[in-house]
């Protein structure tokens, strides 16, 4: 009985064939379109190899995994790079543009040699004697007086803001000091008010000096002017000293720490090659940076990652400048805010179009909600855009050329970036926390690797550094108080170990997420040296024994060796 | 013409319900995330595994407090050379009550690393001071110094042994 009918509902006709052929198409695209993830989960499920013993009250020693514990540490991004000056490779022949100079490396060797002996025989300096304050706003002039001044062994000390002169100048007097001419008539009066009349002090000015501050000047101290400096060592022959040792301190970093103390980060030759290695390790091997680059730069070069980025640059042989936020001494008061308009404001010097952004949080922020506020002004396409960019990203999918670009972002983007938003490859944040629901609305809005780093003013390279393709997003953790934890930062950078300290012992057998205090240890830690005249305040930050270094943050590690910087 | 021709067979409808429905899916995507974070790469792009990989509380041991990890019940074994306490439970087969080198198991081994015997007269009682070492030969002294290496690189480090009463 049954027979029949089912024969019935069997029946096939031609268009169960055209049916048939368009669902199999279907079902192809569906199942194989599914787009690749940039970089495989399970990677991203071991991002730390960890210590298999820990001490009590502390966790295990975390390093990168692509390091190992077994493995060495990068010291150098290449193998006969030993000290600052060697970081700018005759080889290169192209010229390229740092700021508004357009540049070969040889002639910005010739220039660094010639503002050496300059300062030398004007100044006059010692070499290892000598100590230099540079004073200056980030310029060409800055990385020609450092890395001069390093290659006669004269330590240089640079300030992360214009607060911490007056300490600075009090505490470690400096032969010399380079600044901008805008500066000098403040910078004149606080050498009255901190020295007396005997001492001998010169002032070296990038820029033309007004005539009334020159006029202010007193007997015991020498105006030079950057230009007839340099002109004076292009003159004469060039003076030879010895070639300082990549252990040898070359400057000194101060900043103020989150207690309120000024402190410096002692820097070596080491500690700045060791720091380029790193960065050049936070783009994967196939996108690294390459001399058709061009970098911009949110941190000032007074502040040691600010400066690591710089010499990144110079080392690749990019194009580079820095933002107007970045800037340490300022004419007035009027503080920058941190805005896309300042996350593009590199274009203001003849560089190239920007390819990697070295970006602050805030900028970060107000990049990713203008664009897709600009975005979201097409109600058609939006939804269905981002919708797609989402279920991408789910899958640890997101790329630039997509349908979607084309038809929305692209337009969104170049609205906001300008020009930038064609060359951008790749945006490295650090300097804060990110908020934790930005990481994927920031992944989409750029579709470009967007890098999470935890920099630190003793840290040349990144202490921790997110892998630069994971797009995982995680339900918002909460601290005890309830406060919305921020992005995790990854695992360690590829050249230090960390490891938290003052870990609940009890808890963390049991099996919870150590959290504690970060400490690092590596070729890229600086030391610290606190300030003449304030108190020695022992290991809340230091723990010399084995070389550790206090960072002062809390942190949490997840169980993918990643790291979650805790804000309170 | 129309309507009638989906009706027209079930096969056709069933096959037209697949269609549409794949189409809807690849129009829209779905976009819920999972409720409960995956412990698997398999289940999920943004997966987090489950537990922290094991490590080992480095501790301070005495000769009578090291003594217990024997393996004798089935425990963890340690064993001792020149004060550095290592986890040796994977080497059960060697250090372990039935093993080759089974009298080292929770004591100081040194002696015995250096001299290269597994005899018993290379231990000290554990209710005696520490070994001292102090005869032992330079080339006895690198041996138990590469023994000391192999034991670093192929077992944990979890802790150091130091005199009865000072732990």
């Amino acid at each position: 009985m049954s027979l029949p009918n089912i024969s019935e509902y069997l029946a096939t006709d031609d268009l169960t064939i055209l049916l048939g052929l368009i669902a199999a198409t279907v079902f192809l695209v569906n199942n194989l379109y599914k787009p690749q993830p940039l970089v495989h989960p399970i990677l991203l499920g071991r991002q730390s190899d960890v210590g298999r013993a820990r001490n009590p009250g502390e966790s295990a020693v975390y390093r990168n995994y692509s390091t190992g514990l077994m493995g060495r540490f990068p010291v150098r991004p290449g193998k006969d790079v030993h000290i600052l000056a060697d970081l700018v490779r005759p080889e290169t022949e192209a010229p390229r543009t740092l700021w508004s100079t357009k540049i070969t490396n040889h002639t910005f060797q010739d220039r660094v040699a010639a503002v050496g002996t300059g300062l030398l025989r004007l100044a006059p300096l010692k070499p290892r004697e000598s100590s230099v304050l540079i004073l200056l706003n980030d310029c060409i002039e800055f990385l020609l007086a450092d890395l001069a001044l390093a290659s006669h062994s004269i330590v240089s000390y640079t300030l992360s803001s214009s607060t911490l002169l007056p300490s600075v100048l009090e505490s470690h007097r400096p032969n010399a000091i380079v600044t901008h001419a805008f500066m000098l008539p403040k910078l004149l009066e606080l050498v009255y008010d901190t020295s007396d009349r005997t001492v001998q002090h010169t002032i070296v000015v990038v820029g033309e000096p007004s005539p009334q501050a020159l006029a202010s000047v007193a007997s015991n101290i020498t105006i030079l002017k950057f230009a007839d400096v340099e002109r004076e060592g292009v003159r004469v022959e060039k003076i030879l000293t010895p070639i300082p040792k990549p252990t040898d301190v070359f400057s000194i970093s101060f900043y103020e720490a989150e207690n309120g103390l000024i402190q410096g980060a002692q820097l070596t030759h080491a500690n700045i090659t060791a720091g380029v290695a790193a960065i050049h390790a936070l783009l994967p091997a196939a996108n690294a940076f390459t001399p058709l680059d061009t970098i911009t730069s949110a941190h000032s070069l007074s502040t040691t990652y600010g400066r690591t980025i710089a010499y990144t640059s110079l080392y690749e042989g990019t194009s580079f400048a820095t933002l107007v936020s970045s800037a340490a001494y300022h004419a007035g008061d009027k503080p920058t805010v941190l805005d896309s308009k300042d996350a593009i404001s590199g274009t203001q010097y003849p560089i190239p179009s920007p390819t990697v952004l070295f970006l602050k949080p805030e900028q970060l922020k107000a990049i990713t909600t203008d664009v897709i506020k600009q975005g979201a002004r097409s109600w058609l396409l939006y939804p269905f855009a981002w919708r797609h960019k989402v279920s991408g990203v789910s899958e640890g999918f997101v790329t630039k050329e997509s349908l979607w670009d084309r038809v929305l972002f692209d337009g969104a983007r170049t609205k906001i970036l300008g020009p930038t938003a064609a060359t951008l490859r790749a945006t490295i944040v650090s300097g804060g926390p990110i908020e934790a629901s930005l990481m994927t609305p920031a992944r989409i809005a750029l579709s470009v690797p967007v890098i999470n780093v935890l920099s630190h003013p003793l840290v040349s390279g990144p202490v921790l550094a997110t892998h630069a393709f994971d797009l995982q997003d995680f339900p918002l953790g909460k601290t005890k108080s309830q406060s919305v934890l921020p992005a995790h930062s990854g695992p360690p950078g590829i050249n230090v170990e960390v490891k938290l300290v003052g870990v609940d012992d009890e808890a963390v057998e049991k099996g919870a997420d150590p959290v504690g205090v970060v400490f690092v240890r590596g070729p890229p830690v600086g030391k610290l040296v606190n300030v003449d005249g304030y108190e020695n305040i022992p290991s809340q930050t230091t723990d010399d024994e084995e070389g550790w270094t206090g960072t002062g943050l809390r942190a949490k590690v997840q169980t993918n060796g990643s790291f979650v910087v805790m804000t309170d | 013409m129309g309507l009638s021709l989906d009706f027209g067979t079930p096969v056709n409808t069933a096959l037209l319900v697949y269609i549409l429905y794949s189409v809807q899916r690849i129009i829209f995507p779905s976009t819920s995330k999972p409720t409960t974070v995956p412990n698997e790469f398999k289940a999920g792009y943004s997966w987090m595994p489950k537990t922290h990989p094991p490590t080992v509380l480095f501790k301070t041991y005495t000769p009578k407090t090291l003594e217990p990890f024997n393996g004798k019940d089935g425990g963890r074994i340690l064993l001792a050379i020149n004060g550095i306490v290592f986890e040796v439970t994977a080497g059960r087969n060697f250090y372990g009550p039935n093993g080759m080198y089974g009298n080292f198991a929770g004591r100081d081994a040194s002696r015995g690393m250096a001299k290269q015997s597994f005899d018993l007269e290379m231990l000290t009682p554990i209710d005696q001071p520490l070994d001292k070492l102090e005869d032992l030969q330079p080339d006895e002294v690198e041996n138990m110094k590469g023994w000391i290496d192999h034991f670093s690189n192929k077992y944990i480090v979890c802790g150091k042994l130091v005199e009865n009463g000072q732990a």
